[in-house]
């Protein structure tokens, strides 16, 4: 009933305020095989009834609170991070269908964990990884480093397979501007829609590393555009990891607030994007960090837990690894 | 038609009989931890609060009042047993922070029951054979309460006013299904998509029949929507709304504590109460003093359309450490 419906129905049923199906209806009983059925005259309700499957063609679908359970026992599984400290604190790691953000003052361990984490979840299988660098700080050497340690017990050929086969996991993209970054996510985007890869093949971790170098400089005084970028790239970055069952992992530095206190950067608007906000504070010298929770959807703010961070100190050639 | 002009001098009913049918068919609802506002049907609430405030909680809260029925085999919730319907504009809901609350719930009312039943038998232990039979029960009705909350995500304007639009026609469909109404519509977040509106050009596209599309349009025609969803079936409208603009108080970026929120009302139209100010845990000591100097400067943003539309607004803010 709606297919030869659609392309003209489709230019003319608008979200305009009207909002009364009749301007549609004008249009549709154009169409060749609504004029048999002309004769009976058309009432605000079955006017609806035919425009009402090509609105839902607009909208997400309808769930009620048990296929969301059964959603998130089924897709929505927990990645470890590798540390931990961070994994317990968290319940298990970062959970997939979730944005996660982590916030620190530089040189706080920020980027290790997305290494460690990228290296991990490569390793054991969970699926590919997707690094979007915008501030050099991918390295694959301490990647390489991360997969020695975890493979000590192999012998140095099984290692190089590993190694490879880790390093053909993870996808690095360089992004200098906020543009770039949000055209990376929609070709991302384009292209889970068309293929319906399943198992370890598919993305299932997303990390922007310093995704606050980006648009701090957009951000500034009392322009909306700044703003209006931050939170399009906060709602494509949920949507990609409600829809594909992806983890999204971004870091934020901090700045001066009131009193000298330092706070998240990035302001108030984006204060509601991430699902959960960490916070990792590192004292002078050591390599213990701290992370504690600044938001969770469901655990209370405020618990804390400790990680340490190990020293690159492996044996890894150089001019190996991409 | 009747002619009877007399018929028209009397009226239908007398006030008191108005007063009495609609206090019965639309009674007051107290929610908690808003259980000193007495809402009813077809009220529109907007609950606003800088970013860790209790603005989902809340809505949480009260849907789970509102999916838990009344009374089941014998022990007693206190709940509504009407359908929720939520609109999840944020895309941050979390459905195990909803379970959460809900078994939080059924636990706590199982424990009351066993602790009265206890009482009157006068002994002190407690058997496990009650509470096993009692946690195979849980799973069903746990079911049935999910099964009473509907959901829908939308990432943008046009899915949220698509959304409204096919709204009536899904609820009656379960409700069909599950034999009860939908009581709450929740929203959370209506500014969420403020920066992406903002930037609509209003641009006339191909004649002046169309109306343009702009911030203003938009939170028109989602008014519109949902005063006609009113019309047919009325439920609470509960919003939340993210206060975006604002120097804040020095509250604002503390932990906060979960219990411990600050809920002065703003504005109440239809409330006779006057507004105040006062803590949810009864505190209304010297914090509440201590706070009376700083202006809460947070800058109203929505359209004035959705602005006249809401009855209630509250403002939340987290008193810090």
């Amino acid at each position: 009933m709606a297919e030869s419906n659609e392309p003209q129905a489709k230019a003319t049923a608008s979200v305009s305020s009207s909002g009364n199906p009749t301007s549609s209806l004008s249009r549709v009983s154009k169409c060749p095989e609504t004029l048999e059925e002309g004769k009976r005259s058309f009432s605000d309700d079955a006017g609806f009834a035919r425009v009402q499957p090509m609105i839902e063609d607009w909208h997400q679908p309808w769930l009620n609170g048990v296929e969301l359970l059964e959603d998130s026992n089924h897709n929505k599984h927990f990645l470890p991070t590798g540390y931990e400290g961070i994994d317990v604190l968290l319940g298990g790691g970062l959970c997939e269908g979730q944005l996660t953000e982590m916030v620190g003052p530089s040189s706080s361990g920020k980027t290790q964990v997305c290494l460690y984490s990228a290296a991990l979840v490569a390793d054991k299988h969970f699926g590919v990884v997707m690094f979007v660098d915008t501030c050099n700080s991918f390295s694959p050497k301490r990647i390489a480093c991360i997969v020695d340690q975890l493979s000590s017990s192999f012998s140095g050929e099984a290692k190089e397979r590993r190694l490879k086969r880790v390093m053909s996991n993870i996808f690095c993209h360089s992004v200098f501007d906020i543009f770039a970054l949000l055209d990376v996510l929609h070709q991302l985007e384009f292209k889970l829609k068309q293929q319906v890869k399943s198992g370890d093949t598919k993305i299932c971790l997303l990390i922007i590393d310093s995704i606050s170098s980006l648009l701090t400089p957009v951000l500034g005084g009392k322009g909306s555009e700044g703003r209006l970028l931050m939170v399009s790239a906060g709602i494509i970055l949920k949507k990609l990891a409600n829809e594909y069952n992806i983890s999204v992992l971004v870091t934020n530095h901090m700045v001066g607030g009131e009193g000298g206190i330092l706070k998240p950067a990035l302001g108030e608007s984006w204060k509601s994007i991430p699902h959960v906000r960490l916070q990792l504070t590192r004292d002078q010298g050591s390599n213990i960090c701290n992370v504690s929770i600044l938001k969770h959807t469901f655990m209370a703010t405020g618990r804390t837990a400790k990680f340490v961070i190990h020293s690159r100190s492996c044996s890894v050639q150089d001019g190996r690894g991409r | 038609m009747e002619e009877n002009p007399r018929g028209w001098i009397h009226g239908d009913e007398t006030a008191k009989a108005m007063l009495s049918r609609i206090l019965t068919e639309r009674p007051f609802l107290f929610l908690p931890p808003l259980h000193r506002v007495p809402l009813r049907v077809g009220n529109v609430v907007e609950i606003a609060g800088p970013s860790p405030s209790a603005k989902s909680q809340i809505l949480l809260h009260a849907a789970v009042n509102c999916i838990l029925p009344e009374e089941w085999k014998g022990i007693r919730f206190g709940g509504l047993g009407r359908m929720v319907m939520y609109f999840d504009l944020d895309c941050r809901f979390d459905v195990l922070r909803l379970s959460q609350i809900l078994k939080h719930r059924i636990m706590e009312a199982y424990r009351s029951t066993n602790n009265t039943y206890w009482k009157e038998k006068g002994e002190h232990q407690k058997n496990d054979a009650p509470t096993t039979h009692m946690y195979l029960c849980d799973d069903e009705l746990f079911l049935d309460c999910m099964r009473r909350f509907l959901y829908i995500r939308c990432y943008n304007s046009f899915e949220f006013l698509a959304a409204l639009k096919a709204m009536h026609s899904h609820s009656q469909r379960e409700s069909e299904a599950l034999g009860v109404s939908v009581h709450f519509l929740m929203i959370d977040s209506i500014g969420a998509f403020y920066w992406m509106d903002r930037a609509c050009q209003p641009m006339p596209i191909g004649g002046s029949k169309r109306k343009n599309v702009s911030l203003q349009s938009l939170a028109e025609a989602v008014v519109q929507e949902i005063c006609k969803l009113l019309q047919m079936q009325p439920v609470l409208v509960l919003a939340t709304k993210a206060t975006i603009f604002g120097a804040g108080t020095s509250g604002n970026d503390a932990q906060r504590l979960a219990h411990d929120v600050n809920l002065p009302i703003l504005r109440s139209t239809s409330s006779t109460r006057a507004f105040g100010k006062w803590c949810s845990e009864g505190k209304m000591d010297s914090r509440t003093s201590s706070r009376e100097g700083e202006k809460l400067m947070y800058r109203e943003y929505m359209p004035s359309s959705w602005q006249s539309f809401v009855t209630h607004r509250v403002h939340l803010q987290a008193l810090g450490l």
